[in-house]
């Protein structure tokens, strides 16, 4: 594969959302379709209720982690994580957020507040040259279960063209890596996703 | 149930592995019949996969109470014969030091491969030492590997040169390595090494100091031959674009940044390059060839300048008319390396402005999500009837595990932690010179590791100690693996459950009490009648982990919390348990259905303000 099919992707999330299986899920999708794959992923004390963050890198780049101005795509699953992944993009990257916010305890508590879903998408523009918020968390409900929400996001950048790995590699993916008994309510979110962003389709 | 997929008999079959999983597939390849660990992240995985994968009878496997212990129980069944492999994190190689260096005298006829995970940023550790200083010092044949195929080609290499020289090898990755995931390419899968024969023989494995100053020449002599086998590895290999200049000589996973910097400066064709995978003892004839036939070299290295400093000693002695660059201010020693690190230093090196753009800078303003004790910790309950009882007035020593989290305000239960099982030791040497209360908390696998010697050196000097410890029976933090102080039901047929309680009492502890961690007020009646009581007092507050006891035990509560009036006290438990179940509605507050664990303590703290629900459907 050439330099210029090089990707980088972050994927950040909140403790328990799914956002390390969801890495997996697209690591392992991309080796089947034989691309150079490395993913990097910090597990243990980082995992308690804090922020999960991973990357992915196709087309050989070797650096198990990524800097401030790498990424050329964000995978948010939860759009205050990816206000503040924001910096690990590059100017003109593309980025992919879930709109359903997780409020960490100090905003709950009362004691901080949650920036609007407004300015979260004004600062992303300001980096990125093509965004997309969806209802990851609902469609994923609606798919099925929580979890399957990820699927939404993977699927929505799969579908943008922006990875290399089109919606039906995807689907194969998950019939492939995913636990029989939860392939179902992926590949629902896979075609809710599809909908959701081309509603004319559905 | 089928086999596991790592192992699989097929050669050339291509997965995608976690790096601690490629070392798994690697020492199946090479035939592992032991394994022993401590857990400890970033090593963990490995041991938790040889348990998931079962192994069918390849290979025993335990889960030991401390480093020392397994890096001893390992030499031993190394010693009789047995291929084997201890794991831990870089801070256990400190515990386990002591067998190491004298094994390294003695030899191991079976092989041992010491996994050393260090933790170059403090992802998860109290400091980020780094352990290629244990090579040198103890004098282990060193591997690193900078991918998941790495880790698996590496680790196979390792044991059939600990089989070769009988001699300890030291094996060690980073955190990213670890936790890293790359496309592993398997070799042959055959059964499990033949085990050699001991023979008895006292004058080499008795290292009385007439034998031990024979052995450290022996030991020498076989680093010797080591060193012509890392002259030979095929994981030190030279890049040469016949520069006669420019030469980068790295190692580790600075190796990956290094690439990815050469190919996005658009370098790759300037500099000649010397890898470095087996990294100890030095490949000093590949060095030597390298180093004069370059008149200018950077050495990349993350973590200590280990390499560097070798490097220039070596150059002093082969009289290498040559400069010789390392560590500055953009690559230092502390930390992680990364691509635009390497980027910034190379393009220093070159003299040419760095192609990088600037990034904005992150911003500090936003919400933060720092790690917590779980809705429903049982740690957070006996904090809070500490903090009732002591306040500001006790001094709190903390240890390693979840409950370190309690140095987190409100509870802010942690004045001071060394290391595994310093609560005890630490805490009786403080309240020697201090006036005031000395409170030491320590979980129940840490009591195991090291609490139980500074338990016994507290009761036979007569140290002043109130000991607190944590039962949630089970090592949390690093994944619920199995310790003896585990329910039997839970731990199997194979390991025998050890009672804290008893053995507290073995040691001659008398004021010795046990409160379940969600009876808040026997935990504060116990903690009010200990706190001026003279001598040793332990509390064992005794809960399962919340996560632990729904996955593993299929424990779960059938009520939830919920408020039934807002006032003061409301506010208060809001403010001093701090429940992350807690949210506030406007200016009311409200318990998160699906986050309540149902401990119920928040209805002790604010009787009137909480009452039990039943649970509705949901999760949690």
């Amino acid at each position: 594969m050439s330099q210029d099919k090089r990707l980088r992707i972050f994927f950040t999330g909140v403790g328990g959302q799914g956002t390390l299986t969801a890495t997996n899920l697209l690591a392992r999708t991309a080796l089947m379709a034989n691309f150079e794959v490395v993913a990097g992923e910090v597990h243990g004390m980082a995992q308690r209720g804090g922020v999960v963050e991973s990357v992915l890198l196709l087309g050989g780049w070797r650096s198990p982690k990524l800097d401030h101005g790498e990424a050329d795509l964000i995978l948010g699953f939860e759009p205050l994580e990816t206000l503040r992944a924001l910096p690990y993009l590059r100017q003109g990257g593309t980025v992919f957020s879930s709109s359903d916010m997780l409020p960490p305890l100090s905003v709950s508590l009362g004691v901080a507040k949650y920036p609007s879903l407004e300015a979260i998408q004004s600062e992303v523009q300001k980096i990125a040259s093509q965004y997309t918020f969806l209802p990851c968390r609902e469609l994923g409900i609606k798919a099925g279960s929580v979890q399957s929400g990820n699927t939404v996001l993977l699927a929505a950048a799969c579908a943008s063209g922006i990875l290399p790995i089109s919606l039906e590699m995807l689907a194969q993916g998950i019939r492939t890596f995913l636990p029989e008994k939860h392939q179902a309510s992926n590949l629902e979110a896979l075609r809710l996703a599809e909908a959701y962003l081309k509603p004319s389709a559905a | 149930m089928g086999k596991h997929p790592l192992l699989s008999e097929k050669r050339g079959e291509k997965q995608l592995l976690l790096g601690n999983e490629a070392i798994v597939r690697g020492a199946l390849e090479a035939g592992v019949n032991m394994i022993t660990c401590y857990p400890g992240t970033p090593s963990s995985e490995v041991v938790d996969t040889f348990r998931r994968i079962g192994g069918d009878g390849r290979y025993k496997m335990e889960y030991s109470v401390n480093e020392k212990v397994a890096m001893e129980v390992a030499c031993g069944a190394a010693l009789a014969g047995a291929m084997s492999l201890v794991t831990m994190k870089h801070v256990g190689l400190n515990v386990a030091a002591d067998p190491l260096f004298t094994t390294a005298y003695t030899g191991l006829p079976g092989g041992l491969v010491v996994l050393s995970a260090d933790d170059p940023g403090c992802h998860s550790s109290q400091n980020e030492q780094d352990n290629r200083g244990y090579a040198r010092m103890a004098h282990l044949p060193c591997f690193e590997p900078a991918s998941a195929e790495e880790a698996r080609a590496m680790t196979r290499a390792a044991f059939a040169l600990a089989r070769d020289l009988q001699q300890p090898v030291l094996l060690r990755t980073t955190t990213r390595v670890s936790h890293m995931r790359g496309a592993v390419t398997f070799h042959t899968l055959p059964q499990a090494a033949q085990t050699v024969a001991f023979e008895r023989e006292p004058m080499r494995y008795v290292p009385l100091p007439a034998v031990a100053r024979k052995r450290h020449a022996a030991l020498n002599n076989t680093m010797q031959r080591a060193q012509e086998i890392a002259d030979q590895s095929p994981f030190n290999t030279e890049t040469s674009h016949g520069n006669t200049k420019l030469g980068i000589i790295a190692s580790g996973v600075a190796r990956d940044y290094l690439a990815d910097a050469l190919v996005s400066g658009g370098w790759t064709d300037k500099v000649d390059l010397l890898e470095l995978g087996m990294t100890w003892p030095l490949p000093e004839k590949k060095l030597t060839a390298f180093l004069t036939s370059h008149s200018r070299i950077l050495v990349l290295e993350e973590g200590a300048n280990l390499l560097e400093r070798d490097v220039r000693a070596l150059c002093q002695r082969i009289a290498a008319d040559v400069s010789i660059e390392g560590k500055d201010e953009i690559l230092t020693d502390m930390g992680e390396y990364s691509r635009s690190l390497v980027m910034q230093r190379l393009a220093k090196w070159f003299s040419c402005p760095c192609p990088l753009n600037p990034t904005p800078t992150p911003r500090t303003d936003l919400p933060g999500r720092p790690p917590n004790l779980c809705p429903g910790c049982s740690h957070r309950s006996v904090y809070y009837a500490a903090r009732q009882v002591f306040g500001d007035d006790a001094i709190y020593s903390s240890d390693i595990g979840c409950y370190t989290l309690g140095v987190v305000p409100p509870m802010r239960m942690a004045d001071f932690l060394f290391c595994m099982g310093s609560s005890i030791s630490g805490g009786s040497g403080f309240s020697e010179i201090s006036d005031k209360t000395v409170v030491s908390f320590i979980g129940d696998s840490t009591f195991f590791h090291s609490g139980m010697t500074g338990l016994a050196n507290a009761v036979f000097n007569k140290h002043k100690l109130l000991l607190i410890i944590l039962d949630n029976g089970t090592t949390a933090m690093t994944g619920h693996q199995p310790n003896p102080g585990m329910l039997q039901e839970a731990l199997g047929e194979d390991c025998s459950h050890l009672d804290i309680e008893q053995i507290v009492r073995a040691f001659g502890v008398t004021q010795c009490k046990k409160v379940s961690s969600y009876n808040v007020r026997g935990l504060i009646k116990v903690m009010s009648e200990f706190k001026d009581l003279p001598g040793i007092r332990v509390l064992i507050a005794q809960e399962p982990c919340v996560l632990y006891a729904r996955r593993t035990l299929g424990k779960r509560q059938p009520n939830v919390a919920e408020v039934i009036e807002q006032n003061e006290d409301t506010r208060r438990c809001l403010k001093e348990l701090a429940c992350p179940a807690f949210y506030m509605n406007g200016d009311d507050v409200a318990v998160d259905q699906n986050l309540c664990s149902g401990c119920m303590v928040c209805l002790q703290v604010a009787p009137k303000s909480f009452k039990a629900v039943k649970r509705e459907g949901g999760r949690a």
